[in-house]
């Protein structure tokens, strides 16, 4: 593993940004088409929406908040264009933003004579005058200390386990040692491992806090009438090798590394420090990646066994699969092909290497396959009932 | 390349087959340490497990660095480790018994 810097943008924040996206983001659901009409007539944009609005109530609307800011704040954001239906809450959020030192401007239903069509031609002169000034900006050469990737696993097959995870784990390991940050979340994939997981706690309150994460989502499902230690693995893991859930499961966290975990994240929470974190969030990989990427992941390293087309709007997302079926199958999906590890025509170390060359060459400015086809969305959680 | 199983921690006594192994055949494994040779006792189909060295009963069995589970019978080095020898203490405990 040789190359330890890549090209990024500085904020003035200090973070680093592996892509330099003009952000057009609609806070509530009453503003989402204009936002879109926005970004298609500014398309070197990134448009982001969330469908809901007012009538959040208590973590939901917590999460919701932090994970629009997060968006904004985010490294990989030049400026943001906060596109909202009320003063206050867009006001909130413009504050927010700019107390990160970056350019945030509001743009409001309510000060446009409720007028949609008004409010997107004031957008579009704004979207183009923010591209503009952010287009002035330009990389420079970092250390791979500024790095923060994601870890997501979508879609797994036996591969998944035996040669992307635990090919995704090495280059985290790398990446946590030279002093960057690492961040995965899917509480419920930790569970029949949860102990083990706990023992990497670098504190005994880590531990404790991972062992309760599972404990919550075990009995969100009892609830619901699932059964998720029973009969798990299932008869298909089973007759593909996986004999227990500690071996189910071990085999998701290996896209974790080995590192010590320095902390259990929420949804869309920035991590402290350097080091490997874990986000107690669910698993689905649209929500999973959005809160990572919430969180300040500047890149997501996606694992998948039979394919999975799902990429962060803000994050570069790189799809990795040792499947050798998928592999070819998936030739403008994939950016990562490790099936020669699976079949037996590579080390796992030399993958690695190629891997973290690929993620330093991404976050320099390499276009992914779900950025060339423009597969990115954002899906922020709903945790509760609205009001 | 040569080899047809894989491990991938250290302690691990378990490896993972990436080509299936034939009963009596030479497995070479790729461990972190280097390359290993054992003879499969019987046959093993892609991606199950063998054993690296005999394993007691009632012991851990080993594989990302982690305990799996525990052995429920002698397991001799290169036998074939699954549902039939390997039992989860997770999912013990959470049946309410004792790990």
């Amino acid at each position: 593993m040789s190359a330890t810097t890549f090209d990024g943008f500085r904020r003035p924040d200090g973070a680093v940004g592996v892509r330099n996206h003009v952000l057009i983001l609609s806070v509530t659901g009453l503003t989402g088409p204009s936002a879109r009409r926005i970004g298609r007539a500014v398309p070197v944009a990134r448009v982001v929406t969330t469908p809901y609005g007012s009538g959040l109530v208590g973590e939901d609307a917590i999460v919701q908040d932090r994970a629009l800011i997060g968006f904004g704040r985010h490294p990989n954001v030049a400026a943001t264009l906060v596109v909202g239906a009320s003063p206050p809450k867009v006001a909130s959020i413009v504050a927010a933003i700019r107390a990160s030192g970056k350019p945030a401007e509001p743009l409001i239903l309510d000060e446009c004579g409720h007028d949609a069509i008004t409010l997107t031609e004031r957008g579009i002169r704004l979207a183009a005058r923010l591209s503009h000034e952010a287009s002035r900006l330009r990389r420079e050469r970092v250390d791979l200390r500024e790095l923060f990737v994601g870890m997501e696993c979508g879609r797994s097959d036996p591969s998944s386990g035996l040669v992307a995870n635990p090919l995704v784990g090495r280059v985290v390991d790398a990446i946590v040692a030279h002093g960057g940050r690492a961040v995965f979340g899917e509480t419920i994939e930790w569970l029949g491992a949860e102990h083990l997981l706990a023992g990497r706690g670098a504190d005994p309150t880590v531990a404790q806090a991972i062992r309760d994460a599972v404990a919550r989502r075990e009995r969100a499902a009892v609830a619901a009438g699932m059964d998720l230690l029973g009969n798990n693995p299932g008869p298909t893991n089973v007759a593909a090798g996986l004999s227990t859930i500690e071996e189910k499961s071990l085999g998701g966290i290996a896209k974790g590394g080995r590192s010590p975990i320095r902390g259990v994240l929420d949804i869309a929470q920035s991590p402290s420090g350097p080091g490997l974190y874990v986000m107690d969030a669910p698993a689905y990989a649209p929500e999973s990646v959005t809160g990572l990427v919430a969180a300040g992941a500047q890149v997501v390293l996606f694992t998948t066994g039979v394919g999975n087309s799902f990429v962060s709007a803000l994050a570069p997302t790189i799809k990795i699969s040792g499947n050798p079926e998928a592999s070819a199958r998936l030739r403008e999906q994939l950016d990562f092909d490790a099936s020669p590890v699976f079949e037996r025509r590579e080390s796992l170390e030399s993958a690695a290497s190629r891997l973290l060359a690929l993620v330093l060459e991404v976050a320099s400015g390499t276009a992914t396959w779900g950025e060339i086809l423009d597969e990115g969305e954002e899906v922020i959680s709903r945790l509760a009932p609205a009001l | 390349m040569s080899w047809q199983a894989t491990s991938l921690a250290a302690d691990d006594n378990v490896a993972t087959l990436l080509a299936a192994a034939a009963s009596g055949g030479r497995v070479v494994v790729m461990t972190p340490g280097g390359e290993l040779e054992i003879i499969a006792r019987e046959a093993i189909a892609l991606c199950h497990k063998i054993a690296l060295v005999d394993i007691a009963q009632g012991a851990a069995v080993v594989k990302y660095g982690d305990c799996i589970g525990e052995a429920t019978a002698p397991i001799r080095c290169g036998a074939w480790v699954h549902t039939h020898n390997l039992r989860s203490r997770r999912a013990r405990l959470a049946e309410g018994q004792a790990p």
